[in-house]
């Protein structure tokens, strides 16, 4: 089989990144073909090795995380102590043959270890250097500690998500910007100035704030308040112009499941009950098409759901009269029914429907299943988006260190006995 | 390479075709505010999402929409009938001389009018064609409607979102437009290195409903690894302070010594000081978690949020005021990165205060180069200098509907 060319092969990648935003980045460039080389450290681990869920009943080692597994496939894992003098000669030596240098640490670390851009720079004339702090690299708050939960509440997303009448709720535990706004915002970035170095020779410094990559997700948030002094909050799941719209409970079913709201607390055994549709509606064809499939029942002709208007007003207790209908069937069977009839709807799906039952991930092979040597066949998120010259692959990711010997004699040109002195020396920790 | 432009925009000269409806518009964002030339093509009257509120003042109209504004920010605007025969003639010229198609109609529409991929690549090798749909231009769901919230509940983020009393809840500012948005631009962007390199476009495919499903963080390892499934965990974990002028958050776990000395300096420490909540698993016991925010909160509860914050953090302590948009604007960290843009408006005689750039770059700056097009504002620019129509023959298109 003729193996198609990815479309950034030839692009390396040194990424300091740690976590979940930084590798996000990378993750993507890896699964397009750039050779992504993760540095790590025994010293100080990727907090993200030892994080749950992990496969119970196997060896618990810095390789089975779920979530590290899922969030660096296809990339080369190689541990360096840079803390070392050595160790900082070698990261310089790497920056060399590299195209991007990737860190997501606190501001001044990279100057720490003498591998800020204007040092990177003098090695790599046209080297791209994505750095991502948290609150930025300049300001009054640039020293901040934070992660992706508190970034989403300080630029505003919480604020205006949930029931106006409770505090704001946010995504709970799910640490939305580290997943979306940040990594993407940043590939963008990266990607545009690759762009740029191909037209112009010339790499650069970028800088992604944290704070400020997802305060531009709050929408029309700030421009309401700067030019109609409004604070927008949460309305549950209202939107100004549709109606119905909303998140309806549909019927349990018998069978039990494990419920858990942190990856670490005791599972709740019940009835898979957490069933929802969401609808919505917003013309006037589809609230009639809408009023067909649930079968016209008499309080659609009543008055008071007679225009939009008067749906918007009385939104609490139309919501209530479709929960009773979707309450008797299941969320798939709401879903199939509405679009058939042309009205958006579609299962709340958990963690189960997605990876068993829905047909079209399915269909599209979503999951991507790979053999992985500690924790044996496990699940990866696939690829969002289909290129239709130049398609993309997922391969596992690597074990601690595991890439060592090819990073630093193949790639660096280091000879046997000079990569074993550096390990007596402690500079591949 | 070619020769070097010193600070022209990263992505000037690209022309990109803007099709899109919500779920693409912060993706051809993203590529006007990087210094693309992207032309909005509307619908002769206007696209329907100058009717999305708010609206400037409150005042209802197409040309005064913050949704509108917030989306299009240095794009170019043309009105087009891409249905009709003229029309369609103009839509392939130009198709020739464009870069970047970026669209969101349902699978196969373009197609049925003559105007899909394979006619457009036929006209433009090296065109590239990105296609947002809700989930994707194949499979079983591929002609089912969805907007924001049903992207959301299909990807598998809006089950996890809300309180474990209350429905699922969806995230604020229409996430799965965003999130969608952003893949399309890096997909974008990734055929775009491509072409740089090769000279060949492609056709980009992107499922709104597969980028929702790649930002759940361990949704799918929870049940892939221990056949459990996450459930909305509310503010369990991430419980919210309350602060004499709201809500802050701290994230105490790893520094349960700093937070006890400073519950200490105001004299509520009651029993936390004992290493039992240094241990995780008992801190997240849920009624444990409910007596520690008791005990914080009584802390808290007699300071401003800004207080709680500054301080928390000067002693160490991972502490952040949950702002809502008055605060964010007001926040001295971006105020002193000056992180806004100011934009003018001249019909309103006025300039507006925007968010500004979600990334800074030392050699090409990220600008805003004006506000959004005005209905049909560039005809003139785009079909008469550039297409060379008399005006005349676009009287004349204007008449039959086509522009």
């Amino acid at each position: 089989m003729a193996k198609t060319r990815l479309p950034m092969q030839g692009i390396r990648v040194t990424d300091f990144s740690w976590f979940g935003a930084g590798p996000y980045v990378t993750r993507l460039f890896a699964a397009y073909g750039a050779e992504v080389i993760r540095i790590e450290s025994n010293i100080k681990i990727d907090g993200m090795r030892w994080q749950a869920p992990r496969k119970p009943g196997i060896t618990q080692t810095y390789n089975i995380s779920g979530m590290y597994n899922n969030f660096n496939p296809g990339k080369l894992g190689v541990t360096l102590n840079l803390n070392l003098a050595k160790g900082i000669e070698i990261a310089r030596k790497l920056v060399s043959v590299s195209d991007v240098v990737l860190d997501n640490f606190i501001p001044g670390a990279m100057a720490k270890w003498g591998l800020t851009y204007d040092e990177l720079v003098k090695i790599k004339p046209d080297i791209i250097v994505c750095t991502m702090p948290v609150m930025g690299i300049t300001g009054p708050y640039m020293l901040w500690r934070g992660f992706g939960t508190t970034i989403r509440t300080v630029a505003g997303i919480d604020y205006i998500t949930g029931n106006p009448e409770r505090p704001p709720i946010g995504t709970g535990m799910a640490a939305f910007p580290d997943f979306t706004c940040n990594p993407y915002h940043a590939a963008t970035a990266i990607l545009s100035a690759l762009h740029y170095r191909n037209k112009t020779g010339k790499g650069q410094f970028i800088e992604l704030a944290q704070f400020e990559s997802t305060a531009c997700w709050t929408e029309t948030s700030i421009l309401d308040y700067t030019v109609n002094q409004r604070v927008q909050t949460g309305m549950r799941n209202h939107l100004s112009y549709a109606a119905p719209h909303g998140v309806y409970r549909c019927l349990a079913e018998g069978r039990e499941v494990d419920y858990c709201a942190m990856p670490e607390s005791e599972p709740e055994h019940r009835k898979k009950d957490e069933r929802w549709c969401a609808i919505a509606v917003f013309t006037e064809d589809e609230w009639k098409a809408f009023c067909n499939v649930i079968g016209n029942p008499p309080w659609t002709k009543d008055e008071k759901f007679a225009t939009f208007q008067k749906r918007k007003e009385n939104e609490d207790e139309l919501d209530s009269l479709i929960g009773e209908w979707t309450l008797k069937r299941s969320p798939e069977e709401v879903m199939m029914l509405m679009q058939k009839s042309g009205v958006a709807a579609g299962v709340v799906q958990d963690g189960e429907d997605l990876q068993t039952r829905d047909p079209q991930l399915k269909e599209r092979g979503f999951y991507v299943y790979l053999d992985h040597p500690e924790t044996g066949r496990i699940a990866h998120d696939g690829l969002t988006f289909a290129l239709s010259a130049t398609p993309g692959e997922i391969r596992r990711a690597p074990l601690l260190g595991e890439h060592n010997e090819f990073v630093y004699r193949e790639v660096l040109g280091f000879s046997e006995e000079e990569v074993n002195k550096l390990i007596t020396e402690g500079v591949l920790e | 390479m070619g020769k070097q432009k010193p600070r022209s925009a990263l992505l000037a000269e690209l022309r990109v075709l803007d099709l899109a409806g919500p779920a693409g518009l912060y993706c051809t964002k993203q590529l006007a505010d990087l210094g693309a030339d992207v032309i909005k093509i509307e619908p002769p009257g206007g696209d329907p999402v100058r009717n999305i509120g708010p609206f400037y003042h409150d005042e209802v109209h197409p040309e005064k929409s913050l949704y509108w504004f917030h989306f299009n920010t240095s794009k170019k605007s043309v009105t087009l009938n891409i249905e009709s025969p003229e029309g369609k003639k103009i839509f392939k010229k130009l198709a020739k001389g464009a870069d970047i198609i970026v669209e969101t109609f349902r699978p196969g529409y373009l197609d049925s009018i003559g105007l899909g991929y394979p006619a457009l690549k036929k006209i433009n090798p090296g065109l590239i064609m990105t296609s947002i749909t809700p989930f994707g231009r194949t499979g079983p769901y591929k002609d089912f409607k969805a907007s924001d919230l049903i992207g959301l509940a299909m990807g598998g983020l809006l089950f996890i979102c809300g309180w474990e009393d209350e429905p699922p809840s969806r995230v604020g500012g229409s996430q799965a437009y965003n999130i969608t948005s952003v893949h399309a631009c890096a997909a974008t962007l990734i055929a775009l290195y491509h072409r740089d390199m090769t000279g060949e476009g492609q056709r980009v495919d992107v499922s709104m409903q597969q980028c929702v499903a790649h930002s759940l963080q361990w949704v799918t390892q929870m049940y892939d690894l221990q056949k459990r499934i996450m459930s909305r965990s509310g503010r369990l974990g991430v419980p919210l302070q309350e602060c004499k002028d709201g809500w802050a958050n701290f994230i105490a776990l790893f520094d349960w010594d700093l937070l006890v000395d400073w519950l200490k300096s105001g004299g509520g420490e009651a029993d936390l000081d004992d290493d039992k909540f240094k241990d995780m698993d008992y801190q997240i016991r849920p009624e444990v978690r409910q007596h520690i925010t008791e005990v914080t909160d009584a802390f808290t509860k007699s300071h401003d949020k800004r207080w709680v914050c500054e301080e928390g953090q000067k002693r160490g302590i991972i502490a952040i005021p949950c702002n809502n948009a008055k605060d964010v604007v007001e926040n001295p960290q971006l105020l002193e990165r000056n992180f806004f843009a100011d934009v003018e408006h001249p019909e309103l005689n006025d300039t507006l205060k925007y968010p500004g750039a979600p990334y800074r770059f030392a050699e090409t700056p990220w600008k805003i180069k004006r506000r959004a097009p005005l209905v049909g504002e560039h005809n003139r620019e785009i079909y008469g200098r550039e297409l060379g129509l008399t005006s005349k023959q676009m009287g004349l298109l204007k008449e039959q509907g086509v522009i």
